[in-house]
C-alpha cells in the first residue's frame, strides 16, 4: 500500500513539473495556433462564396464590377445590400420561412463579401456598426427556417439597418420606407418596400395591406 | 491478477490527477470591470437585477460564479469553451461599448429568449437551480426589458 502512494506521489510531481514546463511553451503554440484557426476561417470563406454564388445570379455580378471601378468612392454600392434585403422581406410577405431563411443567408454572404476599403473614410464607422448589426439579423433569419415569427423580430431591426444604409449612401432604385404600427407590441416597426402598395411582411397574409407609407428615397 | 489490477487503478487515478493540472484562465474580472456593466448601464430594481445576475450572468459576463465541479477536469474545459461562445454573442459586462442599434437588437432577443424559455438552457439550470426562473420573474423580466427598449426610438 505504501508503495501505492509513493508512486502516484512521484508520478503526480513528475507530471506537474512536465505541465508547468509546457505551459510557458504552450502560451506560444496556442498564439500559433489562433493564427492558423484564423488563417483557416479565412480560407473557408471563398469556399462559401463559391456555393452560395452558385444559387445567386446577383453577386457575381457585384464582384466583378468592384475591382474594375478605379474611383473608391464610386466602387461600393448599396444596391446588392437592398436587392438581397427585398427577396427576404417579399419572401416574409408570402409567409415562406424557407425563402426568407435563403434570403437572409444571402444577405449575409454579400455583406461579408463588401469590402469596407471601399467605402468613403468618413462613413465607414458608421457603416461597420449598422453592417454589424445587419450581419446578425442576416443570420438569425437564415438558421431559422420553421421559425418565422423568430425571423420576422429580426426583420424589425434589419430594416432599419437598411433603412439607415439607404440614408447614409443614397438608392439609385426609387424605395419606400413603410410603418406597421401594431409590430413589437405596439412599439411599430418599419419595413423598405419597392412598391407604394402597402405589403406588410410582418403578419403576411394575416394583416396584408397594414401600414402606411412615411418616407420615399 | 491482484497486481495488474492494481496497477490499472493506479494508472486511471493517475491519469484523473494529471489532467486536472491543466487549468484555463478564470473568466473572473476581479473588480477590474472598465466598462459600465449592464446593471449599472440601466436604472433597475434590485429584483431584475438579481434574475440577470442569477440567471445570465455566469455565462454572458466577465465574472462566472463557479460551482466546486466546475473546476474539475474535464468539466472545466466545457465550460470554458461554452462562456466564450456566450460571450461572443452577448456579453452583459460590455453592454456600455455596445451601439445603440446592438443594444435594441439584443434586448428584444433577451426578451424573445427568455418570454420563450430558451433561455437560461435547461442544462444549465438542471445543476444551478437558483437561475430557474419561475413563471412571475419572467414576466417581470420581460415587462421591464420592454420598457428599456422604448428609449431607442
Amino acid at each position: 500500500m505504501k508503495h501505492i502512494i509513493l508512486s502516484i506521489i512521484i508520478l503526480t510531481t513528475a507530471a506537474a513539473t512536465a505541465v508547468s514546463c509546457k505551459q510557458s511553451q504552450n502560451k506560444n503554440s496556442e498564439v500559433k495556433t489562433q493564427d492558423s484557426t484564423a488563417v483557416s476561417e479565412t480560407k473557408t470563406l471563398p469556399l462559401q462564396d463559391s456555393a452560395t454564388s452558385v444559387e445567386q445570379v446577383i453577386a457575381p455580378a457585384q464582384k466583378t464590377e468592384t475591382p474594375k471601378a478605379p474611383d473608391q468612392s464610386q466602387s461600393f454600392s448599396i444596391e446588392p445590400i437592398v436587392k438581397s434585403y427585398l427577396a427576404l422581406k417579399n419572401a416574409l410577405v408570402a409567409d415562406n420561412d424557407q425563402r426568407a431563411s435563403n434570403a437572409g443567408k444571402q444577405l449575409l454572404t454579400v455583406l461579408k463579401n463588401i469590402d469596407i476599403k471601399s467605402i468613403p473614410s468618413e462613413k465607414q464607422k458608421e457603416y461597420k456598426e449598422i453592417a454589424d448589426n445587419a450581419k446578425e439579423n442576416a443570420e438569425h433569419i437564415g438558421d431559422n427556417a420553421g421559425k418565422i415569427e423568430h425571423q420576422r423580430e429580426h426583420l424589425a431591426s434589419l430594416s432599419k439597418d437598411v433603412s439607415d444604409l439607404i440614408t447614409l449612401f443614397g438608392s439609385s432604385q426609387k424605395l419606400y420606407q413603410d410603418h406597421c404600427p401594431m409590430f413589437n407590441d405596439g412599439k411599430g416597426a418599419v419595413w423598405i418596400s419597392e412598391t407604394k402598395a402597402i405589403k406588410n411582411p410582418y403578419y403576411g397574409n394575416q394583416m396584408l395591406s397594414c401600414g402606411s407609407v412615411k418616407k420615399e428615397f | 491478477m491482484k497486481q495488474i489490477l492494481k496497477r490499472i487503478l493506479v494508472f486511471v487515478l493517475f491519469a484523473f490527477v494529471a489532467i486536472q493540472l491543466y487549468q484555463p484562465a478564470l473568466n473572473v474580472d476581479k473588480g477590474k470591470a472598465v466598462t459600465k456593466d449592464f446593471t449599472k448601464f440601466y436604472k433597475m430594481p434590485d429584483e431584475v437585477k438579481t434574475v440577470f445576475r442569477n440567471s445570465c450572468y455566469d455565462c454572458h459576463s466577465n465574472n462566472t460564479d463557479y460551482a466546486w465541479y466546475d473546476y474539475i477536469q474535464p468539466a472545466r474545459i466545457l465550460v470554458e469553451k461554452h462562456i466564450k461562445d456566450a460571450k461572443d454573442d452577448l456579453n452583459f459586462s460590455e453592454w456600455e461599448t455596445y451601439s445603440n442599434r446592438k443594444q435594441e437588437r439584443l434586448l428584444n432577443s433577451i426578451k424573445e429568449q427568455i418570454v420563450n424559455r430558451q433561455m437560461p438552457l435547461s442544462s444549465y439550470t438542471l445543476m444551478h437551480r437558483k437561475a430557474k426562473l419561475s413563471d412571475d420573474e419572467i414576466k417581470t423580466i420581460t415587462n421591464w426589458l420592454k420598457e428599456q427598449s422604448k428609449v431607442y426610438e
